[in-house]
């Protein structure tokens, strides 16, 4: 008898436990819906950015100095109330950061890519600002012997090295040394593939046994420490890591901060933050800052090539 | 009073225990119904007897065989390496080592245990890779062995804590006996305990290949990440890293988001089967 009691409490609470989590959430969507009723007279002390990897440290940088120049955000603009900055930057990749805002769990959206158009629509009233560009640099080891006979391939090359026509170096050029090619790729559906597979691969499938880095990171690494190794690494990555990398030129365009931005290197993709409707006073305080001179400094500084 | 906090506490635990089982099926009944969105597309059969994985081509082809192989390949190579090690540290542990050093012995084993993966990871990407390209000339060190004897280390401690537990019990009961007719350690070890342990040393082998099926950190650091028939010495790619790779870049609600979840259902099913068989091993073990 006492079990059978106790069963029942049990469930009863249970059952109570699921209800006001019904409750609490139908409340929670009419504070919201009043709060998009009211924004100009609610003051958000917080925002939140999530996304790229490549962009979160960018947004990071300029967010931490913001606040540390800043703490409360009447310093910002005296109109504001005397609350603390808060900015929360959190990286899941470009994809996540579209679901983000899509969703709503988050108010920016940051993409190393462009938007796609379908992307847009799910969004709705889409605000794009373009913050730099990142470009890929075709880069091996600089004790590949590749290095001393020449530095530059035409995107034919590099096509059929990374579609794996080219399984051996001299098979590219017959002087090079009969070693296997290895070719070092980011993930099959991130962004940095994306880019390399529209403005190179086109059609071509990539070969199915390149190795899939989990990071940019790591495929700088695989560079560095492999000879025979062939990968996109970021504009970015070579700037950090310079000597220890060898980028190459593409049909004979050197990856410079010019070439890219004029567009005439080809192997590049956008930084991109994407926010759903209007700016907030605060949120539009915040991106004047990253879009000014000085965010142009930070995203200069983290290897990325800023929008002017 | 006492009574009265007494019924308070049990309550207590049954609904925390209520509440960790509701979990877990919510967490079973997420991933099947992420996953049935795209079953309901893609046959079942297909998308496991398939080979090829192209999210991004088109059209795309989501087939995940050869990323089952790898992971039950990698798990397997792990157990093949870290079995023998294992049972031959336990029988040592058991039958050599007097009891307070036995426990601190035991206590730095079970600090691998605590080891972050990632840390794995990388010492594999930096030292096991890099040994393989210089010493054997590889093209690339990353391969389903380097991710096999990184494997190994981490379910070390698993494999050891498990088949010592049996083998101390049974070098106990017998060892008195043992002694008392003049018979060497080694022999009671040989003809008694190990074949005695059979069955606790088939749990320790199931649970460390749970444990080595899930790993995603570390094997994902070290295999190459290519979704290729898997070969010893070459590249292969795991069902927990084709999901930590691509997870976080597909498009949420597309074919590929779904069969990522899809991928994790599979398994989850592999993984479930194999605790039940865990399950039975060892309840024919305490007979």
């Amino acid at each position: 008898m006492k079990r059978v009691w106790s069963i029942i409490i049990c469930l009863s609470l249970i059952f109570a436990m699921v209800l006001t989590g019904c409750t609490s959430q139908g409340a929670d969507v009419q504070t919201n819906s009043n709060k998009e009723n009211e924004t100009n007279n609610e003051f958000k002390a917080e925002m939140t950015f999530n996304g790229s990897s490549t962009l979160a440290p960018v947004i990071t940088a300029i967010a931490t100095e913001f606040i540390e120049e800043n703490t409360t955000w009447d310093k910002v603009d005296s109109s504001f109330p005397d609350k603390y900055i808060s900015i929360y930057v959190s990286a899941g990749g470009s994809g996540a950061g579209v679901k983000a805002v899509i969703e709503g769990t988050a108010d920016f959206g940051m993409l190393a890519r462009e938007v796609k158009s379908e992307e847009l629509e799910k969004i709705g009233d889409a605000k794009v600002y373009k913050l730099g560009v990142d470009a890929l640099t075709i880069s091996i080891n600089p004790e590949n012997p590749l290095a001393q006979l020449r530095d530059n391939l035409t995107t034919e090359e590099v096509k059929k090295i990374f579609a794996g026509e080219y399984k051996y170096w001299d098979e590219l050029d017959s002087s090079l040394p009969h070693r296997e090619i290895v070719v070092v790729i980011r993930d099959l559906s991130g962004g940095a593939h994306e880019v390399f597979q529209k403005s190179v691969m086109g059609d071509t499938q990539i070969r199915p046994d390149a190795i899939q880095s989990p990071s940019m990171g790591a495929l700088v690494t695989k560079i560095i420490e492999n000879k025979d190794a062939i990968g996109y690494a970021s504009y970015g990555m070579v700037n950090q890591n310079k000597g220890k990398l060898m980028p190459l030129k593409v049909d004979g365009v050197e990856p410079t901060e010019q070439t890219i931005v004029d567009g005439s290197y080809k192997i590049s993709r956008p930084l991109i933050v994407v926010k759903r409707g209007e700016l907030t006073a605060p949120q539009k305080a915040f991106m004047d800052v990253v879009m000014s001179e000085k965010g142009a400094e930070v995203i200069e500084e983290m290897g990325f090539v800023p929008v002017k | 009073m006492k009574t009265a906090f007494d019924k308070v506490s049990v309550f207590l635990v049954k609904v925390l225990t209520l509440f960790s089982l509701l979990l877990l099926s919510f967490i079973i009944i997420f991933i099947f119904k992420e996953g049935y969105t795209f079953f309901k597309e893609v046959p079942i059969l297909k998308f496991i007897t398939g080979t090829t994985w192209n999210p991004t081509g088109d059209p795309k082809k989501l087939s995940i065989f050869n990323i089952i192989l790898g992971t039950l390949y990698v798990s397997i190579v792990a157990i093949v390496i870290a079995l023998p090690i294992g049972i031959g540290c336990a029988l040592l542990l058991s039958g050599y080592v007097k009891e307070r050093p036995r426990l601190i012995i035991r206590g730095f084993i079970d600090i691998i245990a605590g080891i972050p993966s990632v840390i794995f990871g990388f010492i594999g990407l930096m030292v096991l890779v890099k040994f393989f390209e210089k010493a054997f000339g590889f093209a690339s060190g990353e391969s389903v062995l380097a991710g096999g004897i990184l494997l190994a280390i981490m379910v070390l401690p698993y494999i050891i804590s498990t088949c010592d537990e049996t083998m101390d019990k049974l070098y106990r009961a017998y060892s008195p006996v043992a002694q008392a007719m003049g018979i060497s350690k080694i022999y009671i070890l040989r003809t008694i305990v190990l074949p005695q342990s059979l069955r606790g040393i088939a749990a320790a082998a199931v649970l460390a290949f749970g444990r080595a099926m899930g790993e995603t950190m570390a094997v994902m650091m070290v295999i190459g990440n290519a979704p290729i028939m898997p070969k010893l010495l070459g590249k292969c790619q795991t069902i927990p890293s084709l999901i930590a790779l691509e997870m976080g870049m597909a498009e949420v609600g597309s074919l590929h988001y779904h069969a990522l979840f899809a991928a994790g259902f599979v398994l989850m099913a592999i993984l479930l089967i194999l605790n039940i068989a865990l399950y039975y091993v060892k309840r024919s073990l305490d007979r």
